[in-house]
This record gives C-alpha cells, structure tokens and sequence, in this order.
C-alpha cells in the first residue's frame, strides 16, 4: 500500500504504487507477490458456441469423460463454476487412506458420467440429495484430485514416496496468509457448467468419507461470460484474464510445460501423469482499483482495458513486441503480462497452464467488497514455473491491490484409466 | 437440549407430502439413464392390488403406482413369502401416481396395498428366475416389534431419572451452603445424567425446556428472568453468580427433575422415536456440543457427547434384536461410536479435567468432526429401517 515514497515525487508524478513499484524494481527482495494470475499469453480465445452457452444455461453440458491418463480436469478451459476445497485426512493408517481413495474415485466416476443414484428401499434415507433432480445430470462435472506435501509424513508410511518438488506453499513476501486458509493433505476442484452441480458433488463426496478427510478450507469460484461475446472473460479488476495459455492441443508442449516426467526428472515413478497445481486465493481491493486513473491501469497489466489488446497491439491474440519496446515506453517494464512473461527464449519453460476463476465472499470488515480470484496452475515443476513468474513479479505495481490470503501446493494425481483403477493407486501400491 | 421435533406423523395418518412426490412423476420416467428401465403401470385399488402386472425380467425396473381407490394408500413391493419389503410408496393419494424404482433380481416379488381402515390386500406373485441380484428387501419393523425395546428403555430412563432427582438434590443443597466448588462438580454429573437420558427428549414434553433449555431465543438471552434448567445453573456457576442469586435457580432445577420423575411412568414414548434418536442425539451434539454452542462456561461440551454416545448406545441395545437381521451396517456402528468415545476420552486433560472444545488443535478436532460425521452417516440408516410398518 502507499507508504514511503518520496513525497515530492509521489506529488510530481503519476501516483502511487505504479510509479514506485517501477522506481523499486531494482531493490533485492523487492515485494514479490502478486500472482501470476495475470499470465496473459498466447494463442486465441475459444469462445463458446451458441449451443455451448445454451448447454451450460439449461444444465446439460455433456459429460466430460472420467477416465483417463490424466485427469479429465486439468487442460480444458475453466468451466463457469468451480469449487476447491482442501482436506486433511483423517483416516486411521494406510488402508483406510486407500479406501478414502477409492471412494473419492467412485463417486466421481458416477458424478461425471451421471446416471439415477440406486433407491434407498425401506433401509436407509435417500442415497442422493436430489438437488439435480431425479437423476443426476453431470453438467460438464470434473473433479480434480490433489494431494499436499503434509501427506507425505509419518501417518502414512509414505515419505519415501515424496514428490521431488512437492514443498509446503512458500509465503512470498506481499502475501498476507492466513493459516486456516493454506495447505491440506488432499484437494479438490470441483468444477461444472453450473453452481448446483459443483454443490450437489461437494455434498455428495463429503457424505461419502465423513470418516476418511475433513475440510479444512474451502473457495467457491466463477468464470463471467466474455464481454463482449466472443472474446475473453474478465476478472475483477474489469480486465480480460487468461487471454492465452500454452497449447493444450500441443502435446510435446504439454510433456515440456504440464505433466511430470519422473524418468528425467528425479521424480518417484506413481507421479506419472500427474502435474503439479499451484492454488492461490487472491483478493483484489476493488475498492481501491476503481479509483486509480484508467491509464495507470492499464499501465500495470500491460493491456487495454475494454479490448484486451496488448498496449502496442490492435488485436487480442498479439503477440507483444518488447525487442522493438525496449525502454518500456509503450508497454512498461514493470506491467504485469511484461514481467510475467517476457518472451524470451529464458522464460519460455517457465510458463504455466493457468485457470484463473473469480470468487465472492462477501464483505470485509469495513463493508469493502471481499471480492478477488482463485489463480490456479498446473506445471510440471513449481520452482521453475510458477516460483519464478512470481519472482520476475516481486514489486509489480499491481501489488498494492492485491493480497494473496491462502493456497497450497499439491500434485495434482494421475488419471484413473479405468473403471478398476483408483486415484493415488500407484501411490499406495 | 431437545432435539427438534421434525417429521411428519407415524404412518397411521398418511397425510400430505403429495405434492412433492407428484412433482417428480414425470421426470423419473423419462430421466432413468440406467438405459431402458421398463417403465409399468400398476393399478391398485381396494378391490385389487396390481392384479394384472407383470415382469419382463431381472434389472431397473421403475413401475408407476396407480391409486384407483378412494383412500390413501401405501403400495409396498414385497416377497410374499415373508413379507420383506423391495421398495414402498407411502402415503398415496386417491387418483395419484408415484413411481417405484428398484433393481429386479431372482426371486418372488408381489404387490401389498395399505389402504386406511382396511385389511392389507396382497396382489399377485410374480416369480423371476435364475440368480441375478436385485435390490435387497428388507423384514419390515412393527409396531408390536418395537413394544419391548420401548418398554426396556422407559425402564431404563425411570432408573436414569431417579439418579438425576438425587444428584440434582445435592447441587442444590450445595448452593443453599454456599458450597459453589462442589456445586459445580455436582453440577457436571447431575448434567451428564439427563444427557445420557437424550432419546427421551420429545417424551419428556415441556420437562425439557426446563430443564435443559438454551437460552436462545429468549428475550433477554442470558439474562432472561424465564431461563431456568442445567444450562442456566451452569452459566451462574461459571460466571461468579453467587449463591443467594443462585439457590432459586438450583432449587428450580431440582424440583422440575423430580416432577418429571413423578410424571414419567405416565408419559409414553412415541414407538418411530425409538429409531429417529439414535442419529438425533449425536446430530444434537454435532451441532450444538462439538462447535461449543451449548458451553454456558463450563468447557464441558465434549464430556456432554460422552454421555451422548452412552445415550446411544442404550438405544442401540434395546433395538439390537430387529437390527441384527436388518442392517448390514449395524457393526461400522460400534466401530465408529468406539473410535468417537476414545476420541473423545483422549481429550481428558491430567485429573480427568475436561478441555472445552475451543482448546483442542485442529487435527485432534478433525479427528473428532471426522468420527462424529462418519458415526451419523451409518446411525442414519436405523430410522428408515426401524420406522413402524403396518404389514
């Protein structure tokens, strides 16, 4: 927040954080922090279809098939609603943690495929809540498992099995973490065309392994229409986010960016398929936004705000030119999609596949708007992904209007092939 | 502390829930995506109890129940052989359709309409063979099954309540002396006591309210002159009330404990209670013990699901016979009420002091939620399975 600038500067110049955040780049350690959640990058918007959106609206987006190598839930586009909620687990030694498994694994296999949950009979309530109606429609529904370094102590025997670059969640220096809202042995992102068919899984998982995990925390998300139609959905601060990503059609690229490779990598063999997820709960003081000057903020993401284009561009999709922009007079040193990818050869491997939805929580303490976004990411290793955009981001003037609160580190698990597989199999067998 | 009176009526008055149920005709059979569920139509009626049905084979079958009769009625799928029920319809208005879903395997199957003020009617046999699971039937509990237990467990209070009578005695003679130390040690058995008691609340009547009462709800809260029972005694006690200002409190709750005792042998427990509360008390304590609600100072709301836990189990040994047949689950029960009360014990600090729930760590409270969730979850089932069924 505004504090030691030079008073006569902070009086002569464009105000506040932006300018300061420039004039402190150089400064070692300098406020890293905000997050990489504005990682804007290449390729096109994917705008949905007029039947998608009718699809989504009624509640009948099609199944998204379950099994997999991977999860169903990593590489599509965020879905209009989504859930994370973190667990510790609760169950008493190894074999119960691998029932826990197996239950998870198989009501998302029936949530996802969906179907008429069996009738109780005369021996026991209803077996579903019936929030979806009669027969539980999947609505586009994945459920995305994780699991957290804090599995990996002694309750469970698996130690040895630890992740290479599976770490407890590092508090860079503009974080404002609260406890309660960080980690988690396990996680889940629940995501789906609409906000009853996450709840109803969230219900229906949890009625499953009351005995077995515990919520610990828990984020409800969403992702806005595009406005206009047909370019890309905005986060709070109005700006479009997610812009571009990596190619998720592209395999080599995936196997370079996403999915853990344990043969090369040091990494325990079960971590095949799998993919580290980066979860940051980020609050946006929106408040705080809307009175700084249009310019100045454009300035800090580095975009237009009402078109998306990048600062020296005339289309979305543009690739920025920073060889030709070399003193940052169009698009500033210091703007987010600048430092958060300079697109240089140096950085290429350091890009994430990031999905960012917007959350709402309701008021803080002096009836602000405690309004803001959930950054995920996935990337094949968070040190040399998303620790380091974050790092290039340490002092970005956006960070006075942003406060990262919680998250964690998980590896997100390897897919479940097939109907007699479970997720974290090969990491119980 | 009572638990909140919900449900409708035993199933003597089949009365409303129509509506709800009518809503969901339509959908249910179009929307099987267990691929091609048959859908059947089965008339009953006084005169006849699907009589001209039929059964195309094994599998999801869903059958539309049609009540051609003048009275509600209830529509039970059973093996006729001993009368275990597949799948019912409760509560079937006159002209009214419900659907019946259930997974058809070998055996004998036969419909039985209730109709109110008439004999069960039985309808046809209709006989599926080779060996193919279907959905499990289940012996129906009835009224006359459930006498005994209920007898043994009114017996079983009756005892409770005469322990509670002289426990209370003592804390209030405690704090006529001005003795506020034993008061409150007093006060923690005697409370302990009546929470075992804890199926009996609804038959307790307005006992419960002065006895156990909360002061939510009443104007004033804390501080409302109408507030009596163990909750106001204990936030007197813990919040240096002195003993002049207390003595009408305990003398109160002593005297309402006694007039419930006397009251007691003619006070009926209602036979559907006997299985609601063996998931009503611990959903009580979840809610109102576990998250601390219900400490007025004393910090003992893990000691109150203790005595909850025994509560339970109490009931569970009086309906141990009609479960033991019935429940397949019957043993992750006890299996989860032993790892709740030893979660529960481990908490006891050194002298056997109990801890408020707001002290424990995260992980020693997840462990706890975790076991009473799980604990609830296969409690629930004994309700639905133990609900008194005409046959």
């Amino acid at each position: 927040m505004p504090d030691q600038a030079d008073p006569v500067q902070a009086e002569s110049v464009r105000r506040r954080a932006f300018l300061r955040g420039a004039l402190g780049a150089g400064a070692a350690g300098a406020v890293a922090g905000a997050a990489a959640g504005f990682a804007y990058q290449a390729t096109r918007p994917a705008p949905a279809s007029l039947q998608a959106l009718e699809n989504t609206e009624a509640g009948l987006l099609p199944p998204v098939p379950f099994h997999g190598r991977y999860q169903a839930g990593i590489l599509p586009r965020s879905q209009r609603q989504t859930a994370v909620i973190a667990f510790n687990a609760t169950a008493d030694g190894r074999a119960e943690l691998t029932g826990l498994f197996r239950t998870i694994t198989d009501r998302a296999r029936f949530l996802t495929a969906g179907g008429t949950p069996p009738p109780a009979g005369i021996g026991a309530p209803p077996s579903d809540s019936g929030v979806l109606g009669p027969a539980v429609v999947p609505d586009g529904l994945t459920v995305t498992a994780g699991v957290g370094s804090t599995l990996f102590d002694e309750r469970y025997g698996l130690a040895p099995r630890r992740p290479a670059r599976l770490t407890p969640m590092r508090a860079f220096p503009d974080d404002d973490l609260d406890p309660a809202q960080v980690g988690g042995d396990l996680v889940l992102q629940l995501s789906a065309g609409n906000a009853d068919a996450v709840l109803h899984a969230l219900r229906d998982i949890a009625r499953h392994t009351r005995g077995g995990m515990q919520a610990l925390w828990r984020i409800d998300g969403f992702t806005s229409p595009a406005r206009p139609a047909g370019t890309v959905p905005r986060n709070m601060l109005g700006f479009m986010d997610g812009i571009a990503n990596p190619d998720t059609g592209d395999r080599a690229q995936m196997n370079r960016l996403v999915w853990i490779q344990p043969g090369t990598a040091g990494e325990p063999a079960w971590t095949a398929g799998g993919s580290y997820l980066v979860v940051r709960l980020i609050r946006m003081l929106v408040e705080f936004w809307d009175r700084v000057d249009i310019t100045e903020q454009e300035n800090m993401i580095g975009r237009r705000r009402a078109a998306g284009y990048p600062l020296d561009s005339t289309s979305i999709g543009a690739t920025p030119d920073y060889a030709a922009d070399p003193s940052g007079a169009v698009i500033p040193l210091t703007s987010h999609i600048r430092l958060a990818n300079p697109r240089t050869p140096q950085s290429a491997d350091s890009r994430i596949l990031r999905r960012g939805y917007n959350y709402d929580r309701g008021l803080d303490q002096v009836g602000d708007l405690d309004i803001g976004l959930i950054f995920t990411c996935f990337q094949q290793d968070i040190k040399r992904q998303f620790e380091a955009v974050q790092t290039r981001l340490a002092g970005e003037p956006l960070t006075d209007y942003i406060s990262p609160f919680g998250g964690g580190y998980f590896l997100a698990l390897p897919g479940v092939v097939d109907g007699s597989d479970y997720l974290a199999r090969a990491l119980l067998t | 502390m009572g638990v909140n009176v919900r449900r409708a009526a035993p199933r003597s008055s089949l009365a409303a829930v129509l509506a709800a149920a009518l809503a969901a005709i339509a959908g249910v059979a179009t929307a099987c995506s267990g691929g091609s569920a048959p859908v059947d139509l089965v008339s009953v009626s006084n005169g006849g109890c699907g009589s001209s049905w039929h059964l195309a084979g094994p599998g999801w079958h869903t059958f539309q129940v049609h009540n051609a009769a003048a009275e509600n009625a209830e529509v039970d799928l059973v093996n006729p052989a001993n009368g275990a029920v597949y799948a019912e319809v409760e509560a079937l208005g006159p002209g009214t359709t419900s659907p019946m879903r259930l997974n058809v395997g070998s055996g004998s199957y036969a419909f039985r309409c209730l109709f109110e003020d008439f004999d069960p009617l039985t309808g046809p046999t209709v006989v599926v063979g080779g060996r193919v699971r279907g959905s499990p039937a289940i012996l129906p509990v009835t009224s006359n099954d459930l006498l005994a237990p209920a007898r043994e467990y009114h017996d079983w209070v009756a005892a409770g309540l005469s322990t509670l009578v002289r426990q209370t005695a003592a804390v209030a003679a405690d704090v006529r002396g001005g003795n506020l130390g034993a008061a409150r040690t007093g006060w923690l058995t005697a409370h302990l006591t009546y929470e075992r008691l804890g199926a009996a609340y609804d038959a307790f009547g307005d006992f419960d309210q002065k006895i156990d009462g909360r002061a939510d709800g009443l104007a004033g809260g804390v501080d409302s002159a109408r507030w009596t029972g163990f909750y106001r005694l204990e936030y007197g006690l813990w919040h240096g009330q002195g003993a002049r200002q207390l003595t009408p409190v305990a003398n109160t709750l002593a005297a309402d404990a006694r007039g419930l005792r006397a009251a007691w042998p003619t006070m009926q427990i209602d036979l559907i209670d006997m299985g609601l509360r063996t998931h009503e008390i611990l959903e009580n304590a979840l809610q109102f013990q576990l998250t601390g609600h219900d400490d007025y100072g004393s910090g003992s709301t893990l000691a109150t699901i203790g005595a909850n836990i025994l509560g339970t189990r109490e009931l569970l040994a009086v309906l141990r016979p009609l479960l033991v047949p019935r429940y397949t689950g019957l043993p992750a029960v006890y299996t989860w009420l032993d790892r709740l009360q030893t979660l529960i014990e481990a908490t006891r600090g050194p002298n056997g002091a109990w801890l408020s729930v707001s002290v424990l760590d995260l992980s020693r409270r997840q462990q706890i939620d975790a076991a009473c969730g799980q604990a609830l979850e296969v409690l629930a089932p004994i309700a639905v399975i133990t609900e008194p069924r005409r046959t």
